[in-house]
């Protein structure tokens, strides 16, 4: 999964452990000598906790390691990357900071679920440029559609291909505000929607926003080409993380034909948590002089073997050429550095062969 | 009848899909006409009870109880829709290009559009919903979060006019306890339970609101810990199991003694072993208070 990869991407709906998975593939590929960085974008900063590095959001070398190569991980500041995009994208220096001062860009920048996803790939790509790694592994936001993170560049970058801004700029008539004489009948009739819709004030807002940001789109459009070659190249593989029920692993099939249709590496799916480690499967003897526990036993047995029929009818529908891991769900919380070596041993011990 | 809001919420996995239903039968049950609303493009429940179609409109699933799945841009195109009044304006401002664009990246504008919608009723602004009770099975705490806090950023961004004015009027619903109520499902286990203290510490603040938190699976040991240590002396996979479940059931004490006083009202959940969607939703319907 990781010899002939520079980027590994880690999708999955939420709550399915793509955080410990992306870790724990960060911690083996350490083992095996490379330098590596886990980059990771969740909220709840559960990463950071794992890795002992909370707080910290630049890149930290993961303390008390010892491996031949080196483990490094940071958390994702959106606001950050989103600032230091913008130092970047826009030429002015006075431009810059009308930006920062618009009250919808400091929106944009740090409230909002969808510009997370944004930043999640305009990070990985900038670390991607420098060099720096032999590997980076991402761990993608917590989306409902573990796709839409995909997207996040391009539907910027429609914005500015629709020419948005050049509705606001209106340099001609003053006078007439964003609803000068220079636009057409439709769209001035559309404007006039919006302001029936939210008021002049918030016109105001979003004209003076559209315009400060029209000096993105040449960056913008660059960067949305060169991050959208950078998830295709057959160097970045994508391993889908899955967890337990009916809905997830149906949702996972869905997500597994959407990641081939996009033109993605696909190469491996991870069945996270998938049964107790008590679970023998394959046992069929439960003799036993403790009655009590016993019916205990066999109806949770009962349980997670019709669960396992459907991670069987599941592994049917991947194709061959992706390997399918299988990691038990432990009895402890995963809570150092230690834990991640474990599941980092479970994954490989789990393949199916 | 005062119309309820119900939103649940929780770290991803801990089961909140499965709570938010089964508070929604038990509403029902109790003689409220409810709607469960999923948020987002992609239905949770319609693999899971294998319905044929999730949508916008509302669609019975049982007698009282309804289900819909919205988007934030439906959202808006009703409300537009129904302000605007003229089909061919309507047409116009989301049949454009820009305008679609513009509403995909806009800040704020699908989540405030959600909770406009789903705070019209007691707000008895846009498109009537006839239902008595919402149940919202809400984003995961992170995007949770954002979704609380649209409607305050928006106001404080734009001041005047009919945007502040609604932002206003959402974020004052969303603070009464009346009229909307925060349920957060957890897990007897370290980091979802940290999220939901965390997460139920900041609605506090910054909402001034009391969620009320649900330990989901809550696996039930009726047997004696010393019984357990003996069990597991036994050399086989009972055994095995023995050992297990005597971890477990440590274990599980040792979280749920980290709930602390302040939390407020707190329930448990048994694991329920029960692989069709329907029964494990009533038997969890029956257990909730």
């Amino acid at each position: 999964m990781i010899e002939k990869t520079e980027i590994l991407v880690c999708v999955g709906s939420g709550g399915v452990g793509k955080t410990t998975v992306a870790a724990s593939l960060g911690v083996l590929a350490a083992q095996d000598g490379k330098r590596v960085l886990v980059l990771t974008i969740d909220p709840a900063k559960r990463l950071a906790q794992t890795l002992g590095i909370e707080g910290t959001k630049d890149i930290t070398k993961v303390p008390n390691q010892n491996f031949k190569g080196e483990l490094y991980a940071s958390v994702i500041d959106h606001k950050k990357v989103f600032d230091d995009f913008v130092a970047r994208a826009a030429k002015k220096s006075e431009a810059v900071k009308k930006i920062y001062n618009n009250k919808l860009y400091q929106q944009l920048s740090t409230n909002l679920s969808g510009s997370q996803e944004f930043t999640a790939l305009e990070k990985l790509y900038s670390v991607y440029e420098s060099k720096q790694f032999d590997l980076i592994i991402l761990d993608t936001p917590p989306t409902k559609h573990a796709l839409d993170f995909l997207q996040a560049p391009q539907r910027l970058s429609a914005l500015f291909t629709e020419g948005v801004a050049k509705w606001f700029r209106d340099p001609a008539s003053k006078k007439s505000g964003f609803l000068g004489k220079v636009l057409q009948t439709g769209t001035r009739q559309v404007l006039k929607v919006l302001e029936t819709l939210t008021g002049s004030n918030f016109i105001h807002e979003l004209g003076d926003f559209f315009i400060n940001i029209e000096q993105w789109q040449e960056q913008l459009l660059k960067r949305t080409v060169d991050v959208h070659r950078m998830m295709t190249s057959p160097l970045t593989q994508f391993t889908l993380v899955t967890s337990f029920d009916q809905a997830k692993l149906k949702e996972a099939e869905f997500f597994s034909k959407e990641i081939r249709k996009g033109g993605y590496h696909l190469s491996a799916v991870v069945l996270n948590r998938v049964f107790p480690y008590w679970l023998n499967v394959d046992s069929s003897e439960s003799q036993s002089s403790f009655q009590g526990i016993k019916k205990i036993y066999e109806e949770m047995r009962s349980y997670y073997l019709k669960k396992d029929r459907l991670y069987k009818s599941f592994e049917s529908t991947i194709g061959k050429d992706v390997r399918v891991f299988r990691i038990p769900d432990l009895p402890h919380d995963i809570s150092d550095i230690e834990g991640l070596k474990e599941i980092g041993k479970l994954l490989v011990e789990g393949e199916k062969k | 009848m005062k119309q309820e809001i119900h939103f649940v919420t929780g770290k991803g996995g801990v089961g909140k899909s499965v709570v938010a239903a089964a508070l929604a039968l038990k509403k029902s049950q109790e003689g409220k006409k409810v709607l469960l609303v999923e948020l987002g493009d992609q239905s949770f429940y319609k693999d899971f009870f294998g319905l044929a179609q999730v949508g916008y409109q509302p669609v019975q699933l049982r007698p009282q109880l309804s289900i819909a799945l919205w988007t934030g841009e439906q959202c808006l195109q009703e409300y537009a829709r129904h302000l605007i009044k003229v089909e061919t304006l309507a047409k116009l401002f989301f049949e454009n290009a820009i305008m679609r664009a513009f509403i995909n990246v806009a800040p704020g504008l699908p989540e405030l559009a959600i909770l406009g919608k789903v705070t019209s009723g007691p707000r008895k602004h846009g498109p009537p919903l006839p239902f008595d009770c919402l149940v919202v099975d809400a984003f995961a705490t992170g995007h949770f979060i954002a979704l609380m806090e649209a409607p305050k950023g928006m106001a404080q961004a734009v001041q005047f006019g009919p945007m502040g004015e609604q932002s206003r009027s959402i974020d004052a619903c969303l603070r009464n306890e009346e009229l909307s109520r925060y349920h957060i499902v957890s897990l007897a286990e370290e980091l979802p339970l940290k999220e939901s203290l965390e997460l139920s510490e900041r609605l506090n603040q910054e909402f001034g609101v009391h969620p009320e938190l649900i330990m989901n699976k809550i696996i039930q040991v009726p047997v004696a810990a010393a019984e357990l240590n003996e069990a597991a002396k036994e050399n086989s996979d009972v055994g095995r199991f023995a050992s297990y479940l005597y971890t477990q059931k440590t274990h599980q004490e040792e979280i749920l003694n980290k709930i602390p006083p302040r939390m407020g009202k707190v329930q448990k959940l048994p694991l329920i072993l029960e692989d069709q969607p329907w029964a494990l939703v009533e038997k969890l319907a029956g257990m909730l208070s």
